[in-house]
């Protein structure tokens, strides 16, 4: 799926990420874990082409999007990527349905097909009544299966989900962890940040970050 | 595009009284623009209706310009009328005069001065005397200026006699001209205008009535030159068409273009209007980084999140100025209860207000739409 080789990322004079190499296959579910300003967010920005500003390779299915200009960017996320955020990110004043349709909105789909997928998504991820609802009127974990919603709705290759359980208590992040691996299921690859090692313990393979260097096992931090 | 439109107006319902408060500068300028233009689209009409009904449509007028500024007998003669008539395409013509008044001599008693004649209208305020007329067939009697009778009788005209080209009459009555009237110093009977006066003003004007399936400016142009040839004061002077038509474009012409000035003059209100748009563009977009940041990682393009803002700032003009014509509208119909003729709200009018509060949606919403889209995502996506 992707090929991360000797990435960096400076601001200023602090380095954010060095030397970071890091492979995802297809289907694979990869959590990246690790304490805060570690530089987690900083990498899944430029595995989710939010940032181009960075030094080293990164190919997304083989390719490079470093030199592509900003449009072409922009279609490459609203096709192949999916977000989902830790504060859910969902637009406040918009209902239930209309956050879900935002992907869909800057996608080439017919207005018959997207609204048999968001249908079909809420179905998926069991917010059934909830359309017409705004976000304030749900419950955190009803927030969060908005935003996953919204993040699977134009069918994405990979999904990124970073810290999709950290405003949530253990309950709803199981429920919520249970979708993920469901999607996994069905061929999604997923990144997932998170400094919660039991949510991490849902992904097939967890990487460390610490102070921008990444690794394989959490012993090799330690050292 | 529905449904950006849609929702364009869902934000800008979200912050109605922020939002009306900008579009009331675009409401009352638009408003006022509508009001101005209507009055003086009502005023062009009425000014130059008088003018439209001497310009019939089949009708030409053929003028003598007589070379010397002292002639005013020279003109069209009977045997002209004639030959004008048998021009081809010709229904009919009409001699008139330019200028229908006599220029005569009076004398009082010892004292000469000159003034202008004609015979009396139907109906005339006196200043001094009894009656309204000069009956059609009075000889002896006469109504003159207050004018004249401060020039030839120091002001004590009232039953003194005057003689006016060797003939003497008695001053019955004075009248006063006003500032933005035009009469003669003296008026006399219809019968004795005809027999002492009529024969001194020329015929300068040839009223020609053309054939509907003629063409007015071939046979306009055959009758200057018939006149050329065979007009008995040929020699005395120029003959030529006249075109009452250009005249009456000229003034519309002129009316309205003092109209789209002082209409002008109101639209610097919408630049300021303009102003305020921008302002709470401003507003708006910063207080929607968050949601800028979503829309641009699920898909948006840079050019997506301008054109939404965009949308927004040209809506919320056209709302405003929808309301303002409405307005205007409802301004107008008052007025006009007050106004001597009828101010008109033209489609015209219409048009080109939209076409200005879309105008300025787009120049004031686009310096804040742009750095919308300029934003860097990242930082946009930090916002919560």
């Amino acid at each position: 799926m992707l090929k991360v080789t000797n990435i960096g990322k400076r601001y200023g004079k602090f380095i954010a990420l060095e030397n970071i190499n890091l492979e995802v296959a297809d289907g694979e579910f990869l959590a990246i874990m690790g304490p805060s300003g570690s530089g987690k967010s900083t990498l899944i920005n430029i595995l989710g082409l939010l940032d181009q500003k960075y030094t080293g390779e990164y190919l997304l299915k083989d390719k490079s999007y470093k030199e592509t200009n900003d449009n072409y960017l922009s279609k490459i996320r609203g096709d192949q990527l999916g977000f989902v955020f830790q504060n859910f990110k969902l637009l406040t004043t918009y209902s239930v349905y209309e956050n879900i349709e935002v992907p869909l909105i800057y996608s080439k789909q017919k207005q018959t097909n997207k609204h048999a997928l968001v249908e079909d998504v809420i179905k998926k991820v069991g917010l059934e009544g909830k359309e017409k609802n705004l976000p304030s009127e749900l419950s955190g974990g009803q927030q969060q299966r908005v935003a996953i919603a919204r993040a699977i709705v134009n069918r994405p290759n990979l999904i990124i989900a970073d810290e999709p359980t950290g405003a949530l208590d253990s309950k709803t992040s199981t429920e919520i962890m249970n979708i993920f691996t469901e999607l996994n299921k069905t061929g999604t690859t997923i990144i997932m940040v998170t400094h919660d090692s039991e949510v991490a313990d849902y992904a097939m393979r967890t990487v460390y970050i610490h102070d921008g260097h990444l690794y394989d096992d959490e012993k090799s931090v330690k050292k | 595009m529905i449904d950006k439109i849609m929702m364009a107006l869902k934000s800008i319902d979200k912050n109605k009284n922020r939002n009306f408060l900008t579009m009331l500068g675009i409401i009352i300028g638009i408003a006022s623009v509508i009001c101005i233009l209507a009055i003086g689209d009502g005023f062009t009409h009425v000014a130059t209706k008088g003018m439209q009904n001497h310009n019939t449509k089949n009708k030409v007028t053929l003028e003598f310009t007589a070379s010397s500024d002292e002639d005013t007998k020279s003109g069209f003669t009977r045997n002209d009328l004639a030959v004008l008539e048998g021009i081809k395409g010709v229904d009919h013509v009409k001699l008139t005069s330019s200028n229908p008044e006599a220029s005569v001599t009076v004398q009082h008693k010892t004292k000469k001065t000159s003034a202008t004649l004609n015979k009396s209208p139907k109906k005339l305020k006196l200043y001094k005397g009894f009656g309204t007329k000069v009956d059609a067939g009075d000889t002896g009697n006469i109504f003159i200026s207050k004018d004249l009778a401060d020039r030839a009788f120091k002001g004590k005209a009232l039953n003194k006699s005057l003689v006016i080209n060797d003939n003497v009459f008695v001053v019955r009555g004075i009248y006063k001209i006003g500032d933005f009237e035009y009469r003669p110093d003296i008026y006399v009977s219809k019968t004795i205008f005809k027999q002492l006066f009529a024969s001194q003003i020329s015929q300068d004007e040839a009223k020609i009535s053309v054939n509907p399936s003629a063409s007015k400016k071939a046979v306009g142009k055959s009758a200057v030159n018939e006149m050329k040839k065979f007009g008995e004061d040929a020699k005395l002077g120029k003959y030529s068409i006249s075109h009452p038509d250009q005249i009456s474009k000229s003034f519309t012409k002129t009316l309205n273009n003092i109209t789209y000035f002082v209409a002008f003059v109101a639209g610097i209100s919408l630049l300021i209007a303009g102003i305020g748009v921008m302002n709470v563009m401003y507003i708006t977009v910063s207080e929607r980084r968050k949601e800028i940041g979503i829309r641009r990682a699920f898909g948006a393009t840079a050019g997506d999140i301008r054109n939404q803002f965009l949308i927004e700032s040209i809506v919320l003009c056209l709302i405003g100025g929808l309301i303002g014509i409405l307005l205007g509208y409802g301004v107008v119909s008052i007025i006009n209860s007050f106004l001597p003729f009828k101010a008109m709200v033209t489609t015209y009018a219409i048009i080109m207000s939209l076409s200005v509060s879309t105008g300025v949606g787009l120049v004031f919403g686009f310096i804040p739409a742009n750095k919308a889209a300029k934003s860097p995502l990242v930082g946009l996506l930090k916002e919560e």
